[in-house]
């Protein structure tokens, strides 16, 4: 901070107070212009007094104005914002006059003063990517980042204040969001967050839950907030040595930054006695010692704590929360959670609760929407499909499990789709019988088989035919998906221009780049004509000759551009999902992209897709092969608009189809999409992944080379195997795609 | 002094370092046995080429290396004419040489080779296993010593570099990843004789880069780049800068990953 010093005041003020009376100010208003200088925060008086004394060397009728101004500018910025403001407001008057300096004060909207908000500090947004990258580094899990309040973490996103100024300079507060990070990953992986049921339940003892989780266990105390904050004190102390193992390097610092933070901590005198009890709690983990005057009572606790740090175990970390709880409890006052240590955060035993129940409905409703499909399903003559006996003859019904007859069908039930049913009361034309009652009735099919089998739809007329491959039986269901084709509809809004000026300076790179690509000539050896005489090839013919044998012709070396012979078509996924960025995303690459190969001379196409159910697969074009990249299709890049689902399958095969008819010594098809595979009906899971591998790999078989990107967040592992070992790439930052994708295409061609 | 030895004499004398990861050696034994051709996969740097050596040396056989390239034509691996004093002479390529010698021939990086050159191995890959010279209006036949293998780095995206399936399907294959934890410590630590809780770091490290691959990195760090690491650090090279020279540097060029890396180094040691 800048001077608080107030020596000079006292001899700046006469100063001023002169200057003030010589250019006719009267005792009023010389009062007026003080006691406004009064009304400032001390410390930047100072310099506001410094600032009005020059002026009024100048023109005393400015220092009412610039007054005025200044406290207007301290409506919108903070003590420190402020000071940077008139230190900048001092030099223009130093640097440009007078003039300059009333049109720097008078400029009180919110894009000038935003260089000076949040000086010094480090927003979150800046370091973003790199901490992203970071975090995915350390613990190998896609773990997003969002600003919050205060941090802490679901298990799968880590929120983080979005703007850190504990420091002056940058890097330490990059340390901090460091350590914060880290600190939660490792809250993470080592199960402070999610202790998992066996150990929950040893602790929730008598109340045994089928799921229970962190919420469950903290409900156990009747003072949370307390209980909460000694857990996390007791599992950073846990934490510590793990950290310390896997990241000596960032854990050298934490001691100064744990000693910096705590100078900011309050004297525990100041507290009650369950406030000041946590508080030493906090201080010992920053500190790692107990102080001297520390009552026994705590040094017992941080005894127990030291002794967790030296031999780190969960069970052991529960176990002494019980044990703490119980002796703060029993403290004077009422425990008011203190500003909390930002290194540490909080631990929100109720957001983790949710997202472990979101993930859980989500995987429930997906099974009442089996469930539902169930009874709508057309009855089932056994006799009728022995096809889909084959496959399952070797599941038979297990006695001891319980299982669903309905409509023909033998199902299996597992535990949570038993309890989907039974609490809507049953379903109607089904019932639950023992596995050892059914005998040899039928073969059981999970929900999931099940759900995979198709119910009849109607058909549509017109539109293209194409098989889809179903993997639980082991072949195609024959002109199963109909496409249409359709075209964009151009939309005139300037989306082209206004992306090729974003990226205006990376669009030159960009075309030069691939204009050298175009241009790497290569000498090629061997040759029947060419530039110049390929000596290794003449002297082996001359050899040869002496030898007797017939030599070969090709004597030449020839300079040869290397003629490109590519076509590539971009497959574009549409689909609800990709609202919002992704889709922006997807245009700008293709602008990025059909600029690049503008400049390569590399032939291109440009489709979308999207859809609902097998019968209405819609496949949109954007640009055929031979379309020209003209206004119409700028017009319809504009017009690309998420739709409605992802049936992947029959837009693979169509572009295959398309790819065939081109004539390229080299194919290349690049699907862009935003994650699974998804329709309306049943095309889902391992049936909608197991069709689009099956599509991909017949584009295989004709020669054509697939590679497919995702922006996909979550980046599950069925990626790997719906596209095969190389040819794909996740983006988790659909920000980048444009950057990235004609990096892509270039490493893909060369 | 250098000394001079020709290839298909050149057995290597000591054991080199090699720290199996499986079953690997057994099956490659067994492949010789059976004289069936091994094709290795794996990324860059995770031992493929040192396996090699170690079998040659297992097995007492030669090992005949061609590192493949664009410009390697058919005559360049199976041999040519040469005019010597108005006489001709005909000299053998190296993969003759192995064949004659009943060596290990080992194609390097096959992909890199122009795919007309590629088709000239086919024969000696089967159950045939002869190699045609046709300017000889020769066919040589391989002694059950001979053993042809091949490496691949399936690592590669460009499409213009794949392996075609006519030849991969001549080949068994061994999938060569990097060492688990303990495996890589060990090697780092025999390689380069540096200290315990430094490899540990190192391979630390590594696995971190390697968590980053495909998103934002090709590849994660290899052995090899750990191997390097820890010699300089044992020349007394400061740690972190050794990790950014020959670990992050070379894994790319992006600004912002290399700003990544850099982090986790540094919190690393």
């Amino acid at each position: 901070m800048h001077g608080t010093d107030e020596d000079h005041i006292p001899h700046l003020k006469e100063d001023l107070i002169k200057n003030l009376r010589l250019d006719f100010f009267d005792d009023d208003e010389i009062e007026a212009v003080l006691r406004d200088l009064e009304y400032l925060d001390k410390r930047i008086r100072q310099k506001t007094l410094a600032l009005c004394q020059t002026l009024s060397h100048a023109s005393s009728s400015l220092v009412p104005k610039t007054l005025k101004r200044i406290k207007n500018a301290s409506r919108f910025l903070t003590l420190r914002e402020m000071d940077r403001w008139i230190t900048q407001a001092f030099d223009t008057l130093d640097h440009q006059g007078v003039d300059h300096f009333l049109g720097f004060i008078s400029r009180m909207d919110e894009e000038s003063l935003w260089e000076f908000l949040m000086p010094k500090g480090l927003t979150l947004q800046e370091v973003a990517p790199v901490l992203e990258t970071y975090v995915r580094g350390i613990s190998g899990l896609a773990l997003k980042l969002e600003p919050r309040a205060e941090s802490y973490t679901d298990t799968a996103t880590i929120y983080l204040p979005h703007f850190l100024n504990r420091y002056d300079e940058r890097d330490r507060n990059f340390l901090l969001y460091k350590f914060i990070v880290v600190h939660k990953c490792a809250q993470i992986s080592q199960g402070t967050l999610a202790p998992g049921p066996e150990l929950l339940n040893t602790f929730i003892g008598d109340n045994w839950q089928p799921y229970p989780d962190i919420e469950t266990f903290f409900r156990l105390f009747q003072e949370k907030d307390l209980a909460i904050d000694i857990y996390n004190i007791l599992e950073a102390v846990r934490l510590e040595p793990f950290l310390e193992k896997e990241l000596p390097g960032l854990m050298k610092e934490v001691p100064g930054l744990k000693k910096d933070f705590l100078k900011d901590r309050a004297p525990l005198s100041s507290l009650n006695g369950k406030s000041a009890f946590v508080e030493s709690l906090y201080q010992f983990y920053l500190k790692g010692h107990t102080d001297e005057h520390a009552s026994d009572t705590v040094r017992s606790v941080t005894e127990r704590m030291s002794a967790l740090g030296k031999e780190p175990s969960l069970h052991k970390s529960m176990e002494d929360l019980f044990s703490i709880y119980q002796t703060a409890s029993s403290l004077e006052g009422s425990y008011h959670p203190r500003s909390h240590l930002l290194l540490l955060g909080v631990i929100k035993p109720e957001e983790v609760s949710l997202h472990l129940k979101e993930e859980r409905r989500a995987h429930q409703k997906k099974l009442e929407g089996m469930i539902t499909k169930l009874i709508n399903m057309p009855s089932f003559e056994p006799q009728k499909t022995s096809s889909h006996k084959n496959i399952f003859t070797e599941n038979m019904p297990d006695p001891a499990k319980e299982y669903l007859l309905i409509k023909g069908r033998v199902i299996e039930l597992d535990h949570e789709t038993k309890n989907i049913i039974e609490k809507r009361g049953g379903i109607p034309g089904g019932i639950i019988v023992n596995g050892s009652d059914i005998g040899g009735a039928g073969c059981p099919l999970t929900l999931n088989q099940l759900a995979e089998e198709e119910q009849v739809f109607e058909e549509v007329e017109g539109g293209i035919l194409y098989d889809e491959w179903d993997y639980k039986r082991g072949g195609y269901k024959k002109s199963w998906c109909t496409l249409f084709e359709h075209t964009i509809h151009p939309v005139h809004e300037p989306f082209v221009e206004l992306t090729l000026k974003r990226y205006s300076g990376y669009v030159n790179i960009l075309r030069k780049k691939f204009e050298l690509l175009k241009r790497e000539p290569k000498i090629v050896r061997r040759q029947k004509e060419g530039d110049d005489i390929d000596i290794d090839a003449t002297v082996e013919a001359f050899s040869d000759i002496r030898a007797g044998l017939s030599p070969n012709e090709n004597f030449f070396t020839k300079y040869d551009r290397q003629e490109r012979n590519f076509a590539v078509l971009f497959l574009l996924d549409m689909s609800g999902s990709t609202k919002g960025w992704v889709n922006e995303a997807e245009k700008a690459s293709l602008v990025l992209m059909a600029e690049a190969l503008e400049a390569l001379g590399d032939r291109y196409a440009v489709y979308g897709f999207s859809g609902m159910t097998r019968n209405r697969c819609d496949y949109y074009c954007v640009k055929g092969f031979e379309d020209s990249y003209s206004d119409i299709v700028k017009k319809r890049i504009s017009g690309i608009t998420p739709k409605d689902y992802t049936r992947m399958g029959p837009p693979i095969r169509h572009s295959t189809r398309i790819l065939k008819s081109v004539e390229a010594r080299t194919k290349l098809f690049i699907t862009l999409s935003d994650g699974k595979p998804e329709d309306y009906d049943t095309y889902k899971g391992n049936y909608g992944i197991e069709d689009t591998r099956k599509a991909l790999m017949e584009a295989k078989q004709q020669g054509i080379h697939s590679f497919c990107i995702t922006i996909d967040k979550e980046a599950s592992s069925y990626l790997r195997y719906m596209y095969g070992e190389v040819n794909y790439i996740v983006i988790d930052d659909v920000k980048q795609l444009p950057n990235r994708i004609t990096e892509i295409y270039r490493r893909l061609t060369t | 002094m250098a000394q001079a030895v020709k290839t298909e004499e050149y057995i290597l004398e000591e054991e080199p370092y090699y720290l199996p990861t499986g079953k690997e050696i057994d099956i490659f034994e067994s492949a010789y046995h059976n004289q069936i051709p091994v094709l290795l996969k794996g990324p860059t740097g995770c031992g493929k080429t040192r396996f090699m050596q170690y079998m040659a040396w297992k097995l007492g056989r030669p090992l005949i290396t061609i590192s493949c390239h664009d410009d390697l034509t058919a005559s360049d691996l199976v041999g040519r004419y040469l005019v010597r004093g108005g006489e001709t002479v005909w000299i053998d390529g190296p993969l003759t040489r192995a064949v004659k010698a009943g060596g290990f021939c080992y194609l390097d990086e096959i992909v890199e080779a122009r795919k007309d050159t590629t088709v000239v191995i086919h024969p000696l890959a089967d159950d045939r296993r002869i190699l045609p010279i046709e300017k000889l209006g020769e066919i040589l036949k391989a002694p059950p010593e001979f053993l042809m293998s091949i490496s691949y780095n399936p690592g590669y995206q460009s499409v213009l570099k794949d392996l075609k399936q006519s030849t991969r399907q001549r080949f068994l294959a061994i999938d060569f990843t990097y060492p688990d934890k303990k495996l890589e410590k060990e090697v780092i630590m025999h390689e380069t004789g540096i200290q315990d809780v430094i490899a540990e770091k190192l391979v630390n490290y590594a696995e971190k880069t390697r968590n980053l691959k495909d998103r934002g990195l090709i590849e994660g760090a290899s052995t090899r780049l750990l191997i390097h690491a820890a010699k300089l650090i044992s020349s007394g090279i400061e740690p972190r800068k050794a990790c950014e020279v020959a670990i992050t540097e070379p894994l790319t060029d992006d600004h912002e990953m290399l700003t990544a890396l850099s982090e986790l180094v540094s919190s690393i040691f």
